[in-house]
């Protein structure tokens, strides 16, 4: 057997006298070949002969290697024997080199020296390219020697070139040359994977079309695509262009359209619609733009197109979609709390918690689990008096008035004639509500009349606030991502004016920053900046002014190269506020890229220690210290043990207190104790602020971790056991962030460890933390009516039954689960999960952001500020997971799919199934998380690559023949 | 209360027939066998095959980790983790109270409640403490039990049956490739097989095959089956499984079958592993009908091996390696493609091969200067392996009778005679039977 397996073994023999190596094991035939090959060198080596005898002999030794047949343990046998002779062949060559052979000979020694070379593998030293670049490099023989020369050839191209790059531009041009040659027969030899690699080494994969065909070009740009999310930055954008201009050039115009869009860049996608003048392909085209960027105008102004583009017919399908699943009756949110499961031993319902609450929760639910069905049993009520709406109360009106455009969705005619008789209503409360619901009710769709604007305009600039802020938030809610240029004229000049109260100006730029989203607006950018600059720093304190910041962020969501210019100006902002603002527009210039680095400096940030918690703390007890920092201080024992003088009675207020203030000084504490008896201390209460936003940016980080790992699987996995540890390790606040962004990171994707850990998040001390965990599993399981899930949430409805805020919480989360009775999704990725959505991002970001203080926005009573009412900047988030299959009229038809867990193919062997687990459905169908769809038999044609959302059928000329 | 009267209608009609919902399943009982716990799991990585793909999602991998090192590390220094941790003991402890007692569990009733026993026989209805992994709770495992409550505190983890990890292979056999004279194409065969696919899986993922689940070993007693096993074990890193065929066959119904399946579920554990199941025809015979229910409990122990071989789960690393040297009796189907996909022939050695093992043999003894090897075996005698091992004790017993230190020519061929005869006895004791 080969030698090395000897030497291996020999460990184990006693050092016996055996007999000499090798050779005595030799079989007879092998001990010939050995002979032979041995001879042949000899020859070789001997001087004086004719060059026509070296040829032979070299002949001769080339077909040994070539014939023999290997075996997978074991070096091929005529390599083995060679190994001892290469340096002598190697001396051979630097002879004839300097002496009078032909320069044939040369070549065809080198040739074999480079095989032989193989077995020679010293680090740096690459003889095998050596002796490669000596022979002949235009014969094009590289070939010949097969897969594992070629492969190793590959792999030495790759070290020499990183080497000598930019020392040597001849030498790395020769390496690219000869990669060319090499490619070929990667792509003819099923080795896609590292023909890409070898390009990728030396850095010319834009080279790779012209050796394409059609039969390879599919497998070629799958494993490109997917090899995106992990690339360094120059690597990946030529990868995605690479791979779309292949995909042009081969008519794939709807994958072509999917990486334009992923390049995010306008002219490209023209480019697609340019590539055919088909009217259907580009309705195609159209559909799979509407899921993502919606404000496209379709270059051949067709008003068809257009339409597919805008939005304009989504009502339509989802109501046939709602009829053909028989999901028509609607329902009231008891059906889904189902209170009668949970255990009869605790009474529920009524009792001490406070009904309007419940109400205002209820409302919501069934805005959810009702949306876009245009029916509901609790808010439309034709009879006004009788409305649900007004069994809330305050603000609590807005929401529920509101929940009138959600069930109207995407339906603006049905859902503005609704909403008419409330715009026209006397009480603020219930006018505010229809001014949001009319936002609500054309998020997503780029309607040409603009009926939304219209409506809204006016009262943008209404002296009452609270229809201002309701007009502005339904702006920024129904233009989402239109880049509208007059919603910008009409919401400016609130950002920058000081004199209109924060609140306004912070949603105007949150508006703002919806409507624009990754469009790094310039104007906007330098308004905000200038205001944040202007404005007291009093105001730079107060809660709202997260909005302001999220709205400067959102601007450069995935616009990573033009964020410098932004973050220099930041820093002259000496405000703390600075620190949040960096970080917001860094986390969402990287959103979805998986950016390792810049999850490494979020996690920085969330290490570094608060400046309070390194202060000596002479007021405490020093061995207490520990316990206060541990994240318990939100214990009314601990934070009595901690400071037992100064403040005797924490204890029956702490559900208001916050976590981190308990372990404050004593000072704040005291002061904080007049807060709480006197809410309206506004200077106080700013105070307080002040701690809060100088921790802010930790919280956003720990978002950002979300939004940046969620762009692929790996991160994707990675980042939940990041957050176990900040969990672990974290101050309240990261603390308070951690399940939202768990949940921002599997948004409608239900999968056991996420949340089973956020389960375990509910029952945290802190209420906070609790609150968000719930909010979080329902942000998890949203839309997919997750049996287990619900289980939990009906638990914990009973557990926090006397806890009003929490149980709005557990309410919330039950409506986001049964999200339009299942239809609905909230993921942020679209088109088989490759590209992300910025607009629905956004929308859950911003949900999320307002969640980290869930006492000052979600969960406040109060009247006059916006406080639930941000929930439904969800409202952009949410759309249809469904698969509708449309004639060439855009008739929704029938026809059989398979539907079933989506298989991740890159990179296999032959053609595996895509799918499995599937089964087979007739249109229209629902497709969960990780679900893809195919066609079941070749009836018919689809015009796109991937089936998902509206996908227009054609009829299979070829089917038809067989059927006659 | 919420609603009105519509709403109040609807809420009775509920009460008097609430709709049924599927129960959801519990946390119980599902031990976590394979691998930590899934929330701290790395995740998988495809493609399999070699590809920068693959590269930069393994590095991708490494970067986290760095990332959670270097995040645990500054937060470590901060605030140790260990002062929390003894103090949570501390806090768990507590709450366990001293002394515990042992109890068995019995029945589930619930998420936080169970039926216990203790040692003395009694059953008790007690609760579960929260701080109890609920994974690893199931009927019939021992829990520790507060000592005034008798509520669960703790669980008892049993190791899988001794007597499987006594088949565990801690220690690594002597014998290597290097002392296996001859048997060249079986070892290739071999490798390939069972080696292979377990170091580089990545080659049969390129070509688009599954590599081979097992492989027999047959052919006639003596030949090198169960040395060639030795020699694998000797030289792999997987976990190394020995069973003999006739271990598999126990005193109680179920049992065999059971242990059987316990090999299967450690190897899984322990993966990637090897089974070597040596003697298989104990076990493997054809299926016939019987009226013993000793046979029928054979059987059944065969039949399991079949489902563990290829059954409805997936096996994942574990590679079977039988031996026998009846092939012909065995059932047809355990030696069938997918359960065990390679048949290797071991045959008695060509003369080279003698040649071969009889240096191995002799290269530890003292040999007097008239010995000839060449001489000794001839390509005639129909000799195994184990036959020219014998000789070579033979004669060296032989030598050792009259007290020399070294073996002599004379006595190879004395002990030669000897083993020929005894093969010869052993032949005809067959025509007897």
């Amino acid at each position: 057997m080969p030698a090395k397996e000897e030497s291996t073994a020999g460990a184990d023999v006693p050092a016996a006298k055996k007999p000499a190596p090798a050779a005595e094991e030799l079989s007879e035939e092998d001990q010939k070949l050995k002979d032979d090959l041995e001879l042949l060198v000899e020859k070789l080596a001997e001087p004086n002969q004719t060059d026509s005898a070296y040829a032979e002999y070299l002949t001769t030794m080339k077909n040994f290697i070539k014939e023999s047949t290997t075996s997978m343990t074991a070096v091929p046998k005529p390599l083995k024997f060679l190994r001892p002779h290469y340096p002598v062949m190697a001396d051979l060559y630097e002879k004839w080199s300097a002496g009078s052979q032909g320069s044939a000979l040369l070549v065809q020694l080198a040739d074999v020296l480079s095989v032989v070379a193989m077995t020679y593998l010293d680090a740096g030293k690459r003889d095998s390219l050596k002796y490669r670049f000596l022979c002949d490099e235009g014969s094009g023989g590289v070939a010949d020697w097969g897969h594992e020369y070629m492969r190793n050839l590959a792999l030495e191209i790759g070290e020499a070139y990183q080497e000598s790059l930019g020392a040597d531009d001849a030498y790395t041009d020769r390496l690219v040359a000869l990669s060319l040659q090499i490619v070929p027969f990667f792509l003819q030899h099923n080795a896609e994977a590292d023909a890409i690699d070898l390009l990728l080494e030396v850095e010319s994969i834009e080279k790779l079309p012209q050796f394409l065909d059609a039969s390879t070009y599919a497998r070629l740009c799958l494993y490109m695509v997917s090899c995106v999310p992990l690339l360094a930055p120059p690597d990946d954008i030529a990868f995605l262009q690479t791979a779309f201009s292949i995909y042009l050039s081969h008519g794939q115009l709807t994958q072509a359209l999917t990486l334009a869009i992923k390049l995010d860049d306008e002219a490209l996608i023209k480019q697609v619609f340019e590539a055919t003048s088909d009217v259907l392909v580009h309705k195609q085209l159209g559909f799979i733009l509407s899921l993502q960027f919606n404000r496209f105008r379709s270059p051949d102004e067709d008003v068809e197109v257009q339409e597919t583009i805008s939005n304009v017919k989504l009502p339509e399908y989802f109501a046939y979609l709602a009829k053909e699943l028989n999901l028509l009756d609607p329902k009231v949110p008891d059906e889904i709390y189902k209170s009668y499961l949970e255990d009869s031993r605790f009474s529920f319902g009524s009792g001490s918690i406070d009904s309007a609450k419940q109400n205002l929760a209820a409302s919501f639910v069934n805005a959810f689990i009702n949306m876009g069905f245009c029916k509901d049993k609790l808010v439309s009520n034709v009879d006004e008096s009788k409305s649900w709406i007004y069994r809330t109360k305050g603000t609590g009106m807005v929401s529920a008035t509101a929940a009138i455009g959600s069930i109207y969705q995407w339906n603006i005619d049905d859902g503005l004639q609704a909403l008419n008789k409330y715009t026209e209503s006397n009480d603020d409360d219930i006018k505010a509500g229809a001014l949001l619901g009319t936002g609500i009710v054309s998020a997503n769709i780029n309607d040409e009349a603009e009926a939304a604007f219209a409506l809204l305009q006016e009262y943008v600039t209404d002296p009452k606030k609270l229809l201002q802020t309701s007009a502005i938030t339904g702006l920024g809610i129904a233009f989402a991502g239109s880049a509208n240029e007059e919603v910008l004229a009409l919401l400016l000049p609130l950002v920058s004016d000081t004199d209109v109260p924060l609140e306004v100006s912070c949603l105007a730029s949150l508006a703002l920053g919806h409507v624009f989203v990754g469009s790094a607006h310039g104007d906007i950018t330098s308004t905000v900046l200038q205001t944040l600059l202007e404005r007291e720093a009093a105001h730079l304190n107060n809660k709202f002014i997260r909005f302001m910041a999220m709205g400067l962020g959102l601007l450069y969501m995935g616009k990573t190269e033009l964020i410098d210019d932004a973050l220099d100006i930041i820093d002259a902002i000496e405000h703390p506020i600075n620190k949040t603002l960096k970080v917001l527009i860094n986390i969402c210039a990287y959103a979805g890229t998986g950016n390792v680095l810049q999850i490494q400096s979020l996690l920085q940030m969330c290490s570094a220690k608060p400046k309070k918690d390194a202060e000596p703390k002479p007021e405490e007890g020093g061995d207490e210290e520990g316990t206060a920092e541990a994240g318990e201080a939100g214990e009314p024992a601990e934070a009595a043990a901690t400071e037992p003088k100064t403040e005797p009675d924490t204890a029956p207020a702490t559900e208001d207190v916050e976590m981190e203030d308990a372990s404050e000084e004593p000072q704040t504490e005291v002061k904080k104790e007049k807060e709480e008896a006197a809410e309206e201390a506004e200077a106080e209460e700013d105070d307080e602020e002040e701690e809060e936003t100088e921790e802010m940016y930790q919280g956003i980080a720990i978002l950002g971790l979300a939004c940046i790992a969620m762009g692929e699987d790996i991160g994707q996995d990675m980042v939940l056991r990041h957050f176990s540890h900040l969990m672990h390790y974290g101050n309240s606040l990261i603390r308070r962030a951690v399940p939202l962004a768990m949940g921002l990171v599997s948004a409608s994707h239900p999968q056991m460890k996420a949340f089973d850990t956020l389960s375990r998040f509910t029952h945290d001390p802190d209420l906070e933390i609790s609150q968000n965990a719930i909010y979080a599993m329902g942000l998890v399981g949203a839309g997919t009516n997750n049996a287990r899930l619900a289980q939990l949430l009906r638990q914990l409805a009973q557990y926090y039954s006397k806890s009003p805020d929490s149980l709005f919480m557990v309410r919330i989360a039950q409506g986001l689960l049964y999200l339009g009775k299942g239809t609905l999704t909230l993921t942020p990725f679209n088109i088989e999960r490759t590209i992300l959505n910025k607009v629905s991002l956004a929308a859950l970001l911003t949900v999320s952001v307002a969640l980290l203080d869930p006492k000052s926005f979600i969960l406040n009573d109060s009247t006059s500020e916006t406080t639930h009412q941000l929930l439904y900047y969800l409202t952009p988030a949410i759309k249809p997971k469904m698969l509708i299959t449309v004639d060439e009229n855009l008739n929704p038809i029938k026809v059989n799919v398979r539907v079933g867990q989506a298989v991740d193919v890159v990179g296999q062997a032959g053609k595996p199934k895509t799918i499995t687990g599937w089964v087979t459905q007739a249109t229209p169908v629902l497709l969960n998380y990780g679900e893809r769809a195919e066609l079941e038999n070749n009836e018919y044609i689809s015009l796109s690559h991937t089936l998902e959302g509206i996908v227009i059928l054609k009829k299979n000329p070829e089917d038809m023949e067989v059927d006659n | 209360m919420p609603g009105g009267g519509d709403f109040g209608k609807k809420k009775d009609a509920k009460k008097e027939k609430p709709k049924y919902e599927p129960p959801v399943e519990a946390k119980f009982g599902k031990k976590r066998r394979k691998g930590p716990d899934t929330a701290v799991k790395l995740p998988n990585v495809y493609p399999t095959t070699r590809c920068k793909l693959k590269l930069l999602k393994l590095e991708r991998i490494k970067d986290h980790l760095l990332l959670e090192e270097e995040f645990i590390a500054n937060q470590e220094a901060f605030q140790p983790t260990e002062a929390k941790q003894a103090e949570e003991r501390d806090k768990v402890d507590e709450l366990r109270g001293y002394p515990m007692s042992i109890g068995t569990l019995e029945e589930i009733i619930d998420d936080d409640h169970a039926i216990v026993s203790s040692t003395a026989g009694s059953e008790y209805y007690v609760s579960i403490m929260s701080f109890v992994d609920k994974g690893l709770l199931e009927p019939g495992c021992s829990v520790l039990l507060h000592h005034k409550t008798v509520s669960v505190v703790g669980v008892l983890l049993d190791e899988a049956d001794p007597m499987v990890s006594v088949m565990k292979l801690d220690k690594s056999p002597k014998e290597s490739y290097a002392d296996i004279g001859g048997l060249e194409s079986q070892i290739q065969e071999i490798k390939e097989a069972v080696e292979l696919p377990l170091t580089h899986p990545e080659l049969y993922e390129e070509m688009g095959i599954k590599p081979p689940k097992g492989v027999i070993l047959y052919g006639a007693p003596g030949t090198g089956k169960t040395l060639l096993a030795k020699a694998v074990a000797n030289q792999t890193s997987a976990t190394f499984l020995r069973i003999v065929g006739s271990e598999l066959i126990q005193k109680y119904l179920g049992d065999g079958p059971r242990l059987c399946r316990q090999i299967f579920q450690i190897a899984g554990e322990l993966a990637p592993s090897i089974v070597f199941i040596d003697e298989i025809d104990a076990i493997g015979t054809k299926r016939y009908e019987s009226t013993s229910g000793g046979e029928r409990e054979i059987q059944r122990t065969m039949l399991e091996l079949l489902n563990q071989l290829d059954g409805f789960d997936d096996r994942g690393d574990i590679k079977v390696i039988m031996a026998t040297n009846k092939i012909e009796s065995l059932d047809p189907a355990l030696i069938r493609p997918g359960r065990i996909d390679r048949k290797i022939l071991f045959e008695n050695p060509d003369s080279n091969t003698k040649k071969k093992i009889l240096l191995i043999h002799t290269s530890k003894m003292n040999l007097a200067s008239d010995v000839n090897l060449d001489e000794l075996v001839t390509s005639k005698d129909d000799l195994s392996g184990a036959d020219i091992k014998a000789m070579c004790t033979e004669a060296g017993l032989l030598a050792l009778r009259e007290r020399r230190m070294q073996v002599k020519a004379e006595d190879f061929k004395t002990a030669k005679e000897r083993v020929l005869k005894n093969k010869v006895e052993e032949n005809l004791e067959g025509l007897y039977l």
